[in-house]
């Protein structure tokens, strides 16, 4: 059985803000979409209203050339359409088998039949490629291996058309090669795929047509083979878009200054083991690695978040130690997370009360200066390029990009000496991203050094100035600019590169 | 340029859909001032039910024996915003209430003078209820226990102590030392009854420290997520432990009005003090979760709790048997009057 | 003082006395005769009452282990075992260890609640216990070979007579009743049908202050502001009777003549022994102490094997300065 989509006039309401505006297009069966457009174009509301998980306000859903009302993702799922969203929607206390079948639990009986369920979740990692026992508790895997099992989720319920929202943003290369043939796979025994990606490249390698939204529009749907990376960028941006990142600096000379961040030797137990590495002024240094490589552990490490030991660590020419972030960032060292509604920013505050929080000391003498904070919103806003309607709004109401400029000034907020960005663009669409990577070179620009932590290595290739390299909790390599280059990245990553160079 | 369409959005809709856009607006609105409408009616009924409702002693009566739950109350929402709860609160007031007067009479004894037997337990009363916030705050941050569980287990061993003390009878303060310290209660400013100023004043402060201090902001942000909070860099076990040690000088505050009130503690002294502390809390529109919740809300959710009941006295229009119910069904309509839309 | 509906109880008060000492001769007599040769024949006597939670209950534990102390000093024979619980349940466990591990062959029980333990009471019974229940009755009177209870009927009655008589049969009451139970049923009941018999004598309301002085102070409270002419007030617990006095006093109220309390607590004892509070002016008994008197009333029965009388009540008198020296005992927490 396949799965004939039509949207026709779709429209829909979140309050009084409409974000579809009467979208109409035809999804065959049996092709990879692409569905491209920046955050808020209003893809992502549309494949819910598809997958049942948002009704719609006005138009008609039409499978088959039947119009169908979705009172629930159930609904959606029974007529074979599965969403797989960009947050995993996995019960992290539960097992593998028992998130496979969630919902739709097997029975023997009155009793669960635990047994057929575990052999099938079996059958169906097989499929997807994850080596885990389907009884392993979800808390314990790894991003990359949530993903695996979400995808994994959707071929157990017999998915015939596979939505996918931005799937790869936590996988590593070699997870994405193995993705992309399951979806070869997928698509070969005709199960229709909707792919939702900012990564123009992997869009461009398999799917065979594209189709651009933007501000909750339709604009065009073209065969792949018929466009180029950049016209795909310029359709869903609506502008030309000028090269990606900014120039960079000549490195000569900063050698012989003085490193801001100087670590020897730090040791994160269970993740991190000996990595020494210096930070200059003005410098952006770059983390390359696998999820999973230990860099995030490695700076939460440092920033005493977890059980770690140093030989020494320097932070503008002084030894010091921190036992938590409070005594980082009086230091002078602030970190950005890669989890930006889990570790990164309060969604439910205001914009104001997330800039200061960082450095609310500065504010309080002892009560608290209300205006000093909106001056501090509004310089922040126009200097990050923060796009909001209005200052007294909730962080949630930001667009993805948007939150994270604002993530961005609330870590430079304290006037850091040096910065971590972990992940800084993920989960951000073109333009905005452009904007961080301007925004991050004008910090570097300051004076301070810059770390970025990415799982892009066109990110840190275009951006950095020079990139250390973990693999499994080691450092492998540091290139310099001239070094730089997305094989040797890969190889120093998985360990493939031959000993001796660098 | 590129975001101009999402302003006319925001034009155009609303006259698209007129009536659902202000029913919306008008829901919101009420949800604000759930707690206030409450209020209002709740007067509003009994000065229909009974004209003595609306007169200035009523209206004494009822805000001084507001005060310690609403003394309460206020470190109660400090606590909750950050996303704890204390159980504790109504034994550890009869537990001061209990080592007070002991602490007092033996002062007495001992031959001090009244005044200074007085003041001196004044002092241990607070000194006591920050100790105790301390033992909470500790045994939560460093002991890594549930605040749920600490406090219950706290619920049962103050009671017990005190219960121990009075040898399961009342603990009385001496007549003298009763003398001297009645006015704290009894006494009035202005007309004004004490326990009525200090109300007034520890609510005030109370609404000065959550929204215009650092402190303040960084409980909210421990409520609204610990993780981001603590990612950026806000010191997270020393400001619960010292949200906890707020809530136990309140309690100190309270036993303090308390305790010249009857001059005495008993083991059911302060019974379900928590309860209603935390019904005033959440009744005023503060999310038990944590995040976010208001000062003015609590104080107005603990004066609703108790004009309910002085309603209920006042006139004889429903079976003594079913009050509770009564108080149960209007925590319920205001609890609903605020809820947040979906 | 002393009217004529008292006298039964007043007459009461020393046939029960009397009927005391007659026990305790007899228990005397006994005890030479187990030392004459049947010292195997023991009793083995356990106590399970409630725990101290407030000053009642704690007059409770207090009396039972007053009675365990001179009991045992005085009969060789007997052993008592005093258990507390803290709830219905707890109590009803209590019971089988009571039966399995102390091998009790004497029970007697203030029970938390009466339904709710009829069947653990029964049971110790079926196996051959004999059981002496206290205050509150089982639901089924088979599970019980004895009853001793106080008399909360009196005590409602002794109230209302004597506030009655102190108004002289004119003007307003308000009443503060304890938690919602038959027990205070049956005494507001009892008040109420005193009552009928003084047409000038108005009830303004009769609300709940459960037993507890800061719920008494906050209902004194409002009828004060709702009843702007009170006469008396039958407070109907001492502890009540604190919170009303409280009250009264912060509204400088003089329109007030008597506050009845009740149950003889040591405060309200002392109160009127030393005539303290004008307002205070007599009391009804209905002590904890007879707890002291069940269990000596079975243990000394069951040495001598005798059999109780199905129900003892306790009466409840009425207390004046006068005779009020009888109730003080200033050990006991009550």
């Amino acid at each position: 059985m396949s799965v004939a989509v039509e949207f026709h006039e779709i429209v829909k309401f979140f309050g009084p803000v409409r974000v579809l505006h009467g979208v109409s297009f035809a999804l065959e069966p049996g092709h990879v979409y692409g569905l491209l457009g920046e955050n808020g174009a209003g893809k992502s509301t549309l494949m819910k209203i598809l997958a049942g998980y948002e009704a719609l306000s006005g138009g008609e859903l039409r499978i088959n050339g039947r119009a169908v009302h979705f009172s629930g993702s159930r609904a959606a799922e029974a007529e074979g359409i599965v969403l797989i969203h960009q947050e995993f929607n996995l019960a992290d206390d539960l097992t593998i088998a028992q998130n496979i079948f969630l919902g739709h639990e097997k029975r023997r009986g009155l009793l669960l039949d635990d047994d057929t369920m575990r052999n099938e979740a079996a059958v169906v990692l097989e499929q997807v490629g994850l080596k885990a026992h389907p009884d392993t508790p979800v808390r314990n895997l790894i991003v990359a291996e949530k993903q695996l099992v979400e995808i994994a989720k959707a071929l157990a319920r017999k998915a015939r058309l596979l939505i996918m929202d931005e799937p790869t943003a936590t996988l590593t290369p070699g997870e994405t090669e193995r993705l992309f043939k399951l979806i070869a796979q997928l698509n070969a025994s005709g199960v229709t795929i909707v792919y939702i990606s900012h990564k123009l490249d992997e869009v461009e390698r398999i799917t065979s047509e594209v189709i651009v939204m933007r501000d909750g529009r339709f604009v065009a749907r073209e065969f792949t083979r018929n466009v180029t990376r950049h016209q795909m960028a310029n359709l869903m941006v609506g502008r030309e878009l000028s090269d990606l990142f900014p120039s960079k600096k000549t490195a000569a000379g900063e050698s012989e200054q003085e490193p801001l961040l100087r670590v020897q030797k730090l040791t994160v137990p269970g993740w991190a083991h000996d990595v020494s590495f210096e930070v200059r002024s003005g410098e952006i240094f770059g983390f390359a690695g696998l999820v999973g490589a230990g860099r995030t552990e490695l700076f939460e490490g440092l920033l005493g978040l977890r059980e770690h030991h140093a030989e020494r660590i320097e932070l503008s020419g002084r030894a010091v130690r921190f036992r938590n972030p409070r005594e980082a960032a009086d230091q002078g060292l602030t970190y950005l997370s890669e989890d930006r509604k889990g570790k990164g920013l309060h969604v439910a505050f205001g914009l104001r009360e997330n800039l200061t929080l960082m450095a609310l000391k500065r504010y309080a003498r002892p009560w608290l200066n209300p205006k000093g904070e909106q001056q501090a919103l509004r310089t922040a806003v126009k200097t990050f390029g923060i796009r909001t309607g209005s200052l007294d709004i909730r962080a949630s109401s930001l667009s993805g990009g948007n939150q994270q400029k604002l993530a961005l000034a609330k870590v430079l907020h304290p006037d850091p000496r040096v910065v971590v960005l972990d992940e800084p663009t993920r989960g951000v669409d073109v333009g905005a991203k452009r904007d961080i990577y301007f925004l991050i070179q004008k910090i570097a620009n300051e004076g301070r050094g810059v770390i970025v932590i990415s799982s892009e290595l066109i990110e840190l290739i275009g951006l950095c100035d020079r990139v250390a390299v973990m693999r499994a909790g080691r450092l492998q390599a540091t290139l310099d600019a001239e070094h730089l280059s997305e094989e040797a990245l890969i190889a120093h990553a998985t360990g493939t590169h031959q000993t001796g160079t660098h | 340029m590129q975001r101009e369409p999402i302003k006319q959005e925001l034009t155009e809709a609303p006259k698209q859909d007129t009536a659902w856009t202000v029913a919306t607006r008008s829901l919101a609105r009420l949800h604000g001032i759930g707690p206030v409408v409450g209020l209002v009616l709740l007067c509003v009924a009994g000065t229909l039910l009974n004209p003595d409702f609306a007169t200035f002693d009523n209206a004494m009566n009822v805000l001084t024996r507001t005060a310690f739950i609403g003394i309460i109350a206020v470190g109660m929402c400090f606590v909750i915003i950050s996303g704890g709860i204390d159980l504790s609160v109504g034994s550890m007031a009869a537990l001061i209430a209990g080592c007070v007067i002991l602490l007092m009479n033996r002062l007495g004894l001992a031959g001090l003078s009244p005044v200074a037997a007085v003041i001196f337990g004044m002092a241990f009363a607070l000194m006591l209820g920050a100790l105790f916030g301390l033992a909470h705050g500790l045994l939560i941050t460093r002991g890594r226990i549930e605040p749920f569980i600490v406090t219950l287990g706290t619920l049962g061993i103050f009671r017990a102590y005190l219960t121990y003390f009075a040898e399961g009878g009342a603990i009385t303060l001496d007549n003298v030392l009763s003398d001297v310290y009645s006015p704290v209660y009894y006494g009035s400013l202005i007309a004004i009854p004490i326990p009525v100023f200090v109300f007034a004043v520890v609510s005030v402060t109370g609404g000065l420290i959550l929204n215009r201090t650092a402190y303040g902001r960084y409980v909210q942000a421990i409520g609204s997520n610990e993780q981001v909070a603590r990612y950026a860099a806000v010191d997270v076990d020393r400001i619960k432990v010292i949200t906890y040690m707020l809530l136990g000088t309140c309690v100190g505050v309270a036993t303090l009005l308390y305790v010249p009130r009857l001059g005495s503690a008993s083991p059911s002294t302060g019974l379900l003090w928590e309860l209603e502390a935390i019904a005033a809390v959440i009744v005023g529109g503060t999310a038990l979760k944590g995040g976010h919740g208001s000062i003015t809300g609590t104080v107005i959710g603990a004066i609703l709790l108790s004009v309910i009941s002085n309603i209920l006295n006042l006139t004889n229009i429903i079976s003594v048997y079913l009050n509770a119910a009564v108080q149960g069904f209007v925590i319920i309509v205001v609890a609903f009057l605020q809820r947040k839309r979906k | 003082m002393i009217t004529p509906p008292f006298i039964p109880q007043r007459k009461g008060t020393p046939k029960f006395t009397v009927s005391k000492s007659a026990v305790v001769a007899a228990a005397i007599g006994l005890l030479c005769a187990t030392s004459a040769g049947r010292a195997e024949e023991k009793v083995n006597l356990g106590v399970s009452i409630p725990a101290a939670t407030h000053s009642f209950t704690a007059g409770i534990v207090f009396w039972a282990n007053e009675a365990k102390k001179d009991l045992e000093k005085a009969h060789p024979g007997l052993k008592v075992t005093v258990k507390t619980a803290g709830s219905a349940p707890e109590q009803a466990n209590q019971l089988q260890d009571l039966l399995t591990v102390t091998k009790i062959n004497t029970l007697v029980i203030f029970p938390f609640e009466s339904a709710s333990l009829t069947k653990p009471v029964a049971q110790l019974k079926n196996k051959g216990v004999y059981v002496t229940v206290v205050d509150r009755g089982l639901t089924d009177t088979s599970a019980q070979d004895a009853y001793v209870s106080g008399d909360n009927t009196a005590f409602g009655k002794v109230a209302a007579e004597y506030l009655a008589k102190a108004l002289n049969g004119k003007g307003n009451i308000v009443v503060l009743r304890g938690i919602p139970t038959t027990l205070d049923n049956e005494r507001m009941d009892a008040f109420n049908a005193v009552m009928k018999n003084y047409p000038d004598i108005k009830i303004l309301d009769a609300k709940h202050g459960n037993w507890n002085r800061d719920d008494a102070f906050k209902v004194m409270q409002d009828y004060l502001t709702r009843f702007k002419n009170i006469d008396g007030v039958w407070a109907a617990d001492d502890d009540m009777a604190v919170g009303v006095l409280k009250a009264i006093e912060q509204a400088k109220r003089d329109d007030i003549k008597i506050v009845f309390g009740g149950a003889g607590a040591k405060g309200a004892i002392k109160t009127l022994i030393d005539g303290s509070n004008p307002l205070i002016q007599a009391n009804v008994s209905y002590s904890p102490k007879f707890m002291y008197d069940a269990i000596k009333l079975t243990a000394e029965a069951r040495l001598k094997g005798e059999k109780l009388p199905d129900q003892v009540i306790i009466p409840s008198v009425l207390i004046t300065k006068e005779n009020a020296k009888e109730f003080y005992f200033p050990d006991s927490p009550f």
